[in-house]
C-alpha cells in the first residue's frame, strides 16, 4: 500500500470542524502506524485542517477555497462535529457562513464524504435532549450524498485511516452496513467480541463498582453495559495503542457511544435488553441420538435364538418318531 | 396300553453329561460376568442407558421368564382350587420349573440393581413404599421364592431323605418335616396362589408407570389382568413343553391325554385372553393402530398371530392329543406370550429422546448364564429326586429294583 | 396341627391393622405442609447464554460435562449423571421457528418417581422439592421408567451409582439463597419464587401480551397433575420436549389401579383366607386318596 501511495500524487484531504470537541482529531494525533507525521507528510495531503494548520482568518478561508478548487472532484472530505439546524443554522457560523452552507458547498466537489465521530455521524452529544441547537449528523444535511459514517466518541482513528487509505490507494470504499458504517469495524457488537464475554456466559457479573466481581474483571452487563447493542470495534482495537485502554477494559461499562439510540440517551447504568440473535447449531437439540446397537450382540442373540429353535426342532422330530402305539382315552365311569 | 401318569419318578442316568457340562460352562460365564459387574458397574456389562434403564435382566429374566415359571401357580390353581386332582403327578415338575425360573430371575434382578447393598432395607417396614409397584413385585416375589416355592418343593427332597439308605437321624428329621408339610400344605399352597396372582399382575402394572411412553397398543389399565392371565397360559404351556421334551429325551412314556386336557385349558383361556385384549383395544379406540403396518403394528400382529393361531389349532382334538403336533404349537404360543410380556417393557417403550437399546454381548451372556443355571438345576434335580411323572408300572418296577439292590447290599 | 379357622382370621386381622397403623404414621411423617417453591422459565426471554448451566454445575459440585467438545469446555448434550440443568435448542426444519429450552427436574405436585420408588429414596419434602436420598436407594431405576420428562439420571459407570437430578439447590435454600440458575440468569428468563406467585406473574405476562405465548397458558399449571417448574413459550410445548400429559398425573393412574385392587392390603388377606379354606378341603381329600393308593400298591407315599 505504501508503494502504491508513493507512486501517485498524495490524495487531498479536507477536514472540516463543526460542533465538536476535537476529540476525534486528538485521537488521530495519537496513532503510530502510520504516525501523524508520516500520514500528512508521506501519505496524504492534508490541505485544510483547522486544528493543525498554521493559517488563521482570511488566509485560512483562502486556503480552503484553493484546496477545493484545485482538487475538485478528487479530495476526501472529512467532517468532524455535528451541524446545527436550529435558528436557521445560526448557532454555527464560520467566516460569515453557517455550517450548513459551508459543508453543503464543500461537499459538492468532494469525491467522498466521511463523517468522523458520533457528532458528525448522527449528532453526538450536542444532539442530546433537549437538543437546543438542532444538531444533526452530516448525512441529514447532505441528503443526496452517501456519507460514510464512523461513529464513536471518539471514533477509533484507525477506522478512518483504513477507510481513507483504502480509497486513496485502491479507489474503493469498504462495504457499508445499512447505516453507512464500514462493516469491518461496525459489523459486530461489542458483546460479540468482548474479552469479558466468558464471564457473561458463565454468569459472573460485577454487581457494584469496586466489589469483588468488579475487581476480578467480571462482566459489566448488570452495571448497565450497552455492549450487546453497540456496534463498534473497541474491544479488539483499543485506543492509544495501550492494551485495555477502552471503557470495559478499564472497568467502566460501555455506554454505546456509537449508537444514536443509546449514547447520551439511555441511562448509563440501566441494563438493556439483549437482542436474541439466531442461535448457532452448536446447542444440543431437544432430542439427540443416543445409545448404539452392537452388531456382535445382535449376532449372539440370533445365535442363542437359533440354538433354542434348533433344539426344539430336534425334540419335535423325536416326538414324531415316538408314535404312540397305544391307546384309547379312558372312558369315564 | 394307555399311558397314565400316576406317580413321580427320578430319571435314570448320570447327572454329568455332555449337555450338562455345556450348560455349566454357560452358567459359569454368566456368573463370572456377574461378579465382574459388581466391581465394574453396570455400564461395563450392559447396554442400558438413561432412556432404556431396564433391559434384559429386568424385562426378560424377570418379567418374561417368570411367566414361563408360572406353571406351579397355574397347576396349583387347577389342582387345589378347581379340584382337578388328575394333575397331581405333574405338580412337582411344574413347581420345579417355577422355583428354578424364579430363582434365576431373582438372582438376575440382584445383579441388575445398582446398589445391591441396600437390599437389606426390603426388610425394614419404615422405608417401604407400598404404593410402589416394584416394591410389591419384589416383596411378593421374594416371599414366593423364599417361602411358598421352597415349601412346595420340599416334598421330593424330604422323600429322598426318608429313603432306607439314609442315616436314621436324617430319616427322623425328614419324617417329622414331612408330617409338618402334610399338615401345613393348604396354608403354603394358598400363599403360593395368592402371591403369584399379585406379583404376576403387578409385573403388568409396572408398565403403567410408563404412562404415554408405552405405545397405546399395549398401554392399558387392564395390563395387570392381561399379564396374570398370560402367565397362567404360559405357565401351563411351558410345563407341557418341558414334559414333552424331557420324556422324549429320556425315553419315558408320555401321557398324551393328560397333556391334551391341559392344552384344552390353555386354548380356552387364551381365547378369553384374546377377547379381553381386543375388547380393550376396541374400547380405547386403538384397533386402527393395530393395522397401520408401522413397526409397532407389525410387532402387535406378530404377537397376536403367534398367540391366536396356536390357540385355534389346539381346538382340534387331533392336534391336542398328538405331542408331535402339540409341541411346536405350544412352542409358538409360548413365544407369542413371551413377546407379549416383553414388548410393553422394551420394544413398545419409547423414552422419546432418541435413545436406542439392544443388549450388549456381556449382558446377553449373563442372561443366558442364568437361564443355563436354571437348566443345570433342572437336570440335576430330575435325576436325583422323584419329580417327573411316571406310570404306575414304572414306579413298581423301580421300587422292585431298589428293594433288590437293598437286599443285595 | 389344626389351626382353627376363626383363630386364623383373628391373627390375620390383627396383623393387617398393625401394618396399616405403621404405614399411616409413616405417611404422616413423610408429608410436609410448607409452601411450594418453584421456577418459572420464559422461553421468550432466554438468550441461551447457558450461565445457568455452569452456575448449576458449580453450585452442586458436579464435574463439568465436556460432552462433544473433546474435553475442552463445558458442553453437555443432555441431562446426565453430571448435568442437572441444561439449555437445549429447538429449531424447526426450515429454521424459521426456534426457541431455547431449559430442562431440569419439574418437581411435580404428584411425582411419578416418588410413587415408583420401592424404598422411598425419592421423596417430596420441604417446599415440595423432590429429592433423592441414597441411604435406602436400591439403584433399581424405577424412577427413570416412571418420570414422563426423563429427568432422573443414573451413574451407570459407577460402582456406587447415584440418581442425579435437580433438587432446586436445597443446599443454597438452606442458606437463604436462591437456586443457582435463577440467581445467575442475566435476563431473568428463569425466576424463583412461590408457585402461586409464579403462576400469577405468568398469567400477568400472558394477559399483557395476548397471542405471544403458546395457547396463552402456562405449562405445568395443571399438566401431569401440576408441576413446580413452570414454562412459558412461544412455540408448542411438545416441540420443546414437554409432553402432552393431560391433567392427570401418572401417579394417580397407578394409584387408581393398585389401590382399587389391593385396598390397602385387605384384598390379599381376604383372597388368602378364601384360598386356605378351599385348598384345605381338596388337600385333605387328596391325602386320603394318596395314602390309600400307597398302601394298596406297597409304594412310598408321594405327596
Amino acid at each position: 500500500m505504501a508503494a502504491a501511495v508513493k507512486k501517485g500524487p498524495r490524495p487531498s484531504v479536507i477536514w472540516l470542524h463543526y460542533q465538536e470537541c476535537t476529540g476525534c482529531t486528538e485521537s488521530l494525533l495519537r496513532t503510530s502506524h502510520p504516525g501523524l507525521a508520516e500520514l500528512i507528510l508521506d501519505l496524504i495531503s492534508l490541505d485544510y485542517h483547522e486544528t493543525l494548520m498554521a493559517a488563521a482568518g482570511h488566509q485560512a478561508e483562502a486556503a480552503l477555497q484553493n484546496a477545493v478548487k484545485q482538487n475538485a472532484g478528487k479530495f476526501i472530505l472529512v467532517v468532524e462535529g455535528s451541524i446545527p439546524l436550529a435558528n436557521h443554522g445560526n448557532y454555527m457560523r464560520i467566516g460569515g457562513r453557517t455550517g450548513v452552507d459551508a459543508v453543503t458547498e464543500v461537499a459538492k466537489s468532494a469525491a467522498v464524504t466521511i463523517a468522523i465521530g458520533s457528532c458528525a455521524s448522527w449528532g453526538g452529544i450536542p444532539s442530546a435532549d433537549p437538543n437546543p441547537t438542532g444538531a444533526v449528523g452530516v448525512q441529514e444535511v447532505l441528503k443526496g450524498t452517501k456519507v460514510i459514517k464512523l461513529p464513536g466518541c471518539p471514533a477509533n482513528p484507525y477506522i478512518l485511516l483504513g477507510v481513507a487509505l483504502q480509497f486513496a490507494t485502491m479507489g474503493k470504499l469498504p462495504e457499508l452496513d445499512a447505516e453507512g458504517r464500514p462493516l469491518f469495524a461496525y459489523g459486530r457488537t461489542i458483546h460479540e467480541h468482548c474479552p469479558r464475554r466468558a464471564h457473561f456466559d458463565a454468569g459472573r457479573f460485577a454487581l457494584q463498582f469496586g466489589d469483588d466481581g468488579h475487581r476480578q474483571g467480571y462482566c459489566l452487563y448488570k452495571l448497565g453495559c450497552k455492549g450487546p447493542a453497540t456496534h463498534a470495534s473497541c474491544s479488539v482495537n483499543q485506543f492509544c495503542e495501550v492494551p485495555d485502554a477502552w471503557p470495559i477494559g478499564l472497568g467502566a461499562p460501555c455506554f454505546g457511544c456509537t449508537e444514536q439510540k443509546l449514547a447520551f440517551r439511555a441511562p448509563m447504568y440501566q441494563t438493556i435488553d439483549i437482542a436474541r440473535p439466531q442461535p448457532p447449531a452448536s446447542y444440543p437439540g431437544i432430542t439427540a441420538e443416543r445409545g448404539s446397537i452392537s452388531p456382535l450382540a445382535t449376532g449372539l442373540a440370533g445365535l442363542a435364538g437359533g440354538a433354542i429353535l434348533g433344539a426344539s426342532a430336534k425334540v419335535a422330530s423325536m416326538l414324531k418318531k415316538q408314535k404312540p402305539a397305544d391307546d384309547e382315552p379312558e372312558v369315564k365311569p | 396300553m394307555r399311558v397314565h401318569w400316576r406317580r413321580m419318578l427320578e430319571v435314570a442316568g448320570p447327572v454329568v453329561t455332555r449337555p450338562f457340562l455345556f450348560v455349566s460352562a454357560l452358567a459359569a460365564v454368566g456368573i463370572l460376568l456377574s461378579v465382574f459387574r459388581e466391581f465394574a458397574g453396570l455400564h461395563a456389562v450392559t447396554a442400558l442407558n438413561d432412556g432404556y434403564s431396564w433391559g434384559l435382566f429386568k424385562n426378560f429374566n424377570v418379567t418374561t421368564l417368570t411367566a414361563l415359571g408360572s406353571g406351579g401357580y397355574a397347576l396349583a390353581l387347577l389342582t387345589y382350587v378347581c379340584n382337578q386332582g388328575k394333575y397331581h403327578s405333574l405338580m412337582r415338575t411344574a413347581l420345579l420349573t417355577s422355583i428354578l425360573t424364579y430363582t434365576a430371575g431373582m438372582i438376575a434382578l440382584s445383579v441388575d440393581i445398582g446398589r445391591p447393598w441396600n437390599l437389606f432395607f426390603m426388610a425394614d417396614p419404615w422405608v417401604w413404599n407400598p404404593h410402589s409397584i416394584l416394591w410389591e413385585v419384589a416383596f411378593c416375589m421374594t416371599a414366593y421364592v423364599m417361602i411358598a416355592l421352597d415349601f412346595e418343593n420340599l416334598a421330593p427332597l424330604l422323600e429322598h431323605f426318608e429313603a432306607e439308605n439314609m442315616p436314621p437321624l436324617v430319616r427322623d428329621v425328614a419324617g417329622y418335616a414331612k408330617r409338618f408339610v402334610k399338615a401345613a400344605y393348604p396354608y403354603g399352597v394358598a400363599l403360593a396362589l395368592a402371591l403369584p396372582t399379585m406379583h404376576q399382575s403387578s409385573l403388568g402394572s409396572l408398565m403403567l408407570l410408563g404412562g404415554t411412553r408405552v405405545h397405546p397398543l399395549w398401554q392399558t389399565h387392564l395390563l395387570p389382568l392381561l399379564y396374570v392371565v398370560m402367565a397362567f397360559v404360559m405357565g401351563i404351556a411351558f410345563v407341557e413343553l418341558v414334559l414333552m421334551a424331557s420324556c422324549t429325551v429320556w425315553r419315558r412314556p408320555i401321557d398324551r391325554f393328560m397333556l391334551a386336557s391341559l392344552s384344552n385349558i390353555v386354548s380356552w383361556v387364551t381365547a378369553a385372553w384374546l377377547m379381553i385384549r381386543f375388547g380393550d383395544l376396541a374400547y380405547r379406540g386403538q384397533l386402527g393402530a393395530a393395522f397401520q403396518l408401522d413397526f409397532y403394528s407389525l410387532v402387535f400382529l406378530a404377537e397376536t398371530v403367534m398367540i391366536a393361531v396356536p390357540a385355534l389349532m389346539l381346538r382340534a382334538r387331533g392336534w391336542r392329543e398328538d405331542p408331535a403336533k402339540a409341541f411346536p404349537t405350544l412352542g409358538i404360543l409360548t413365544l407369542g406370550g413371551m413377546l407379549y410380556r416383553y414388548t410393553p417393557t422394551t420394544i413398545a417403550f419409547r423414552p422419546g429422546t432418541g435413545y436406542h437399546y439392544f443388549p450388549s454381548v456381556p449382558e446377553l451372556l449373563i442372561s443366558i448364564g442364568f437361564i443355563a443355571l436354571a437348566v443345570m438345576g433342572y437336570l440335576f434335580t430330575v435325576k436325583r429326586f422323584a419329580i417327573l411323572p411316571a406310570t404306575l408300572e414304572m414306579s413298581v418296577l423301580a421300587s422292585t429294583k431298589q428293594i433288590k439292590k437293598g437286599q443285595a447290599a | 396341627m389344626n389351626v382353627d379357622r376363626r383363630t386364623l382370621f383373628k391373627i390375620v386381622a390383627a396383623g393387617c391393622a398393625g401394618v396399616a397403623g405403621v404405614r399411616k404414621a409413616h405417611a404422616a411423617a413423610m408429608q410436609s405442609n410448607t409452601e411450594q417453591l418453584g421456577l418459572l422459565y420464559d422461553a421468550t426471554r432466554c438468550i441461551g447464554c447457558k450461565a445457568c448451566v455452569t452456575a448449576c454445575s458449580d453450585a452442586n459440585g458436579l464435574t463439568p460435562d465436556t460432552g462433544s467438545s473433546n474435553g475442552l469446555y463445558q458442553a453437555p448434550e443432555s441431562l446426565n449423571a453430571h448435568t442437572k440443568n441444561i439449555i437445549k435448542l429447538y429449531r424447526s426444519e426450515d429454521g424459521s421457528e426456534w426457541s431455547y429450552m431449559k430442562q431440569q427436574c419439574m418437581h411435580c405436585e404428584d411425582p411419578a418417581c416418588v410413587i415408583a420408588c420401592p424404598l422411598s429414596a425419592l421423596t417430596k419434602g420441604d417446599f415440595g422439592i423432590v429429592s433423592w436420598n441414597g441411604t435406602t436407594c436400591l439403584g433399581c431405576r424405577c424412577c427413570q421408567i416412571a418420570c414422563p420428562y426423563n429427568v432422573p439420571k443414573f451413574e451407570w459407570s459407577s460402582v456406587n451409582p447415584k440418581v442425579v437430578k435437580c433438587e432446586l439447590c436445597r443446599q443454597r435454600l438452606a442458606l437463604g439463597q436462591e437456586p443457582a440458575c435463577t440467581a445467575v440468569c442475566p435476563k431473568r428468563a428463569v425466576i424463583f419464587g412461590k408457585r402461586e406467585d409464579l403462576l400469577t406473574d405468568a398469567h400477568k405476562r400472558i394477559a399483557a401480551t395476548p397471542g405471544k405465548y403458546y395457547q396463552d397458558r402456562v405449562y405445568g399449571e395443571k399438566d401431569g397433575g401440576g408441576t413446580q417448574s413452570l414454562y412459558l413459550s412461544h412455540v408448542a410445548f411438545s416441540k420443546l420436549g414437554l409432553p402432552d400429559l393431560g391433567d392427570k398425573s401418572v401417579a394417580s393412574g397407578v394409584r387408581e389401579v393398585s389401590d382399587n385392587i389391593y385396598q390397602h392390603g385387605i384384598t390379599p388377606v381376604a383372597v388368602y383366607t378364601a384360598l386356605v379354606a378351599v385348598t384345605h378341603r381338596i388337600w385333605s381329600k387328596h391325602l386320603k386318596h394318596s395314602e390309600k393308593e400307597a398302601e394298596e400298591l406297597g409304594l412310598e407315599e408321594q405327596l
